[in-house]
């Protein structure tokens, strides 16, 4: 019989992190229809905005500006849109597939796994904003690339914003049960227009720009727009990006959390199994 | 201080809404000892085999698995146990070996492939490695489901209705695998089973469970004579 040789500390840490990728590259690779969200949506996306872009361009005086807004504005939307939802649903899988339970009785921590579905989300990710990215240049003629290195900041704070939105439905999944899956696609639909993703925030209906101000979007969005206008570094839309991420991370690694407490407590894993 | 035995539940207690599930309940498993958790569809055997495995939170009590106490040291503790039930189903969207292989990467298997190898082998069901779960029969979802749970050799075996709904054949099968793991690695078995043939030939120990309580604990030959019937089925009627 051969020997059994394990790994410990960060080791089998690193290898639980990338089995839980692996399988979800699985369930990607054997489910075609996902593709919808990777490729699909943001393909639809793209050439609605940009196309009402161009059609206000040339409509209105200056109406360049409205087209910037909008490509700047889908392309990075999808940032926050693909962490969110390769999170969530990787998350919805396990409850589809009535893995919760087996996985709950192994060594793997809720780190790990988080971490697992969070790197393959980022492959997913580089599709689905590479999609946006190569349809908004090859009809719109616009280059991510204009944002320059101010890409990457803000790319990286709607990235965690993403993720924190996305721990934010697993932890109402873990209370509530499938029903409230339909968050997984529907909040992003709330946070969207309250982020001023696609004009700026004083644009909103007055009662909702103090909403929208508090959002860390809201900020990254400006300093992406900023960025490629040719401002100068936008570092203060920048910093309240990133205390607004820091502060959604950290509420939605506590309430998911919090909520695995409940569903331990209350025997909700039953739900699924 | 005792010596670590492979699981020392003491004074288990949960309540759900609907009343009391599990009410004080202790529950040791030596290492090596083959153990069946049986008692009618309520008694709460579920609740308390997934409380001995950290997946519910007891109201009150203590669980320990070789030594280390849930929730704190709940990683190490389950690092060492294995774990299925006749009620989970394979993922749809992975093969067998593939599935095997998760499971191995999880318990830390530096080589998950000659793992699954082996557990398949073990089980006679090399042959399935390339199936996806969705094209098995459910007695080779229950043989292939036992082999994940065996795959990193647990010291600790639980077993939630393993050969629920198999055929004879497939149930000889499981319980003869079963018996030479316990035998040859000294895993020690956590069983629960409607089937009381199969808890005689397969277990060293019977706990029974009713409305949340242990009611009988001893060898079956022992609570075979302590409630004066003929068989382990007769007790299970006289005691639900």
């Amino acid at each position: 019989m051969p020997t059994i040789e394990v790994y410990h500390g960060a080791a089998a840490s690193f290898w639980r992190v990338m089995a839980i990728a692996r399988r979800h590259a699985y369930v990607l690779q054997r489910s075609p229809h996902r593709l919808f969200d990777i490729i699909v949506w943001p393909v639809v996306d793209v050439i609605l905005f940009g196309t009402i872009g161009v059609f206000a361009a040339g409509r209105l005086g200056g109406a360049g500006q409205v087209a910037l807004y909008l490509l700047v504005g889908v392309v990075l939307w999808h940032v926050v849109y693909q962490a969110q939802i390769s999170l969530a649903t990787g998350f919805l899988e396990e409850t589809w597939s009535r893995t919760v339970l087996s996985l709950l009785v192994t060594p793997m921590r809720e780190w790990e796994y988080v971490a697992g579905v969070a790197l393959f989300g980022l492959v997913k990710l580089l599709g689905g904003v590479g999609a946006v990215a190569l349809i908004a240049w090859a009809a719109y003629a616009f280059k991510i690339t204009t944002l320059g290195w101010g890409l990457i900041p803000v790319a990286a704070l709607l990235l965690a914003v993403g993720w924190a939105i996305a721990l934010f439905v697993i932890g109402l999944v873990l209370r509530f049960g499938s029903g409230a899956e339909a968050l997984a696609w529907g909040i992003l639909f709330v946070v969207m227009p309250l982020s001023g993703t696609f004009y700026p925030v004083s644009a909103l209906p007055a009662v909702l720009r103090p909403i929208g101000t508090l959002l860390p979007t809201t900020h990254a969005f400006a300093a992406g727009r900023a960025f490629a206008q040719g401002a100068a570094t936008p570092w203060h839309e920048l910093g309240l990006a990133a205390a607004g991420t820091a502060v959604m991370l950290a509420l939605g690694f506590g309430y998911v959390v919090w909520m695995l407490r409940v569903f331990r407590a209350r025997g909700f894993v039953t739900r699924y199994s | 201080m005792s010596p670590p035995a492979a699981l020392r539940a003491a004074g288990l207690v949960k309540s759900y809404r609907r009343g009391r599930a599990v009410d004080g309940v202790d529950l040791t498993v030596a290492l090596g000892e083959r153990v069946a958790l049986l008692g009618p569809n309520g008694a709460g055997k579920t609740t308390t085999l997934l409380m001995c495995l950290g997946a519910v939170t007891p109201d009150a009590g203590t669980v320990e698995i070789l030594g280390h106490r849930l929730p704190r040291e709940r990683s190490h503790a389950l690092a060492r146990v294995g774990f299925t039930a006749g009620y989970l189903p394979l993922p749809e969207r992975m093969r067998v070996v593939e599935y095997l292989r998760l499971y191995a990467r999880l318990a830390g298997l530096r080589r998950p492939d000659v793992a699954a190898r082996a557990a398949l082998d073990r089980f006679g069901v090399s042959h399935l490695a390339r199936a996806m779960g969705t094209e098995l029969s459910s007695g080779q979802k229950t043989l292939v489901g036992i082999a994940k749970a065996v795959l990193h050799r647990p010291a600790l075996l639980v077993l939630d209705e393993p050969t629920a709904s198999l055929d004879p054949d497939v149930a000889l099968r499981v319980r003869t695998g079963l018996r030479e793991i316990s035998a040859e690695l000294g895993t020690a078995l956590l069983v629960t089973s409607h089937n009381m043939v199969e808890v005689e030939r397969l277990c060293e120990r019977v706990v029974f469970l009713s409305a949340g309580q242990v009611v009988a604990n001893g060898t079956p030959a022992q609570i075979i004579d302590r409630y004066g019937h003929d068989d382990l089925e007769g007790v299970f009627l006289h005691l639900s």
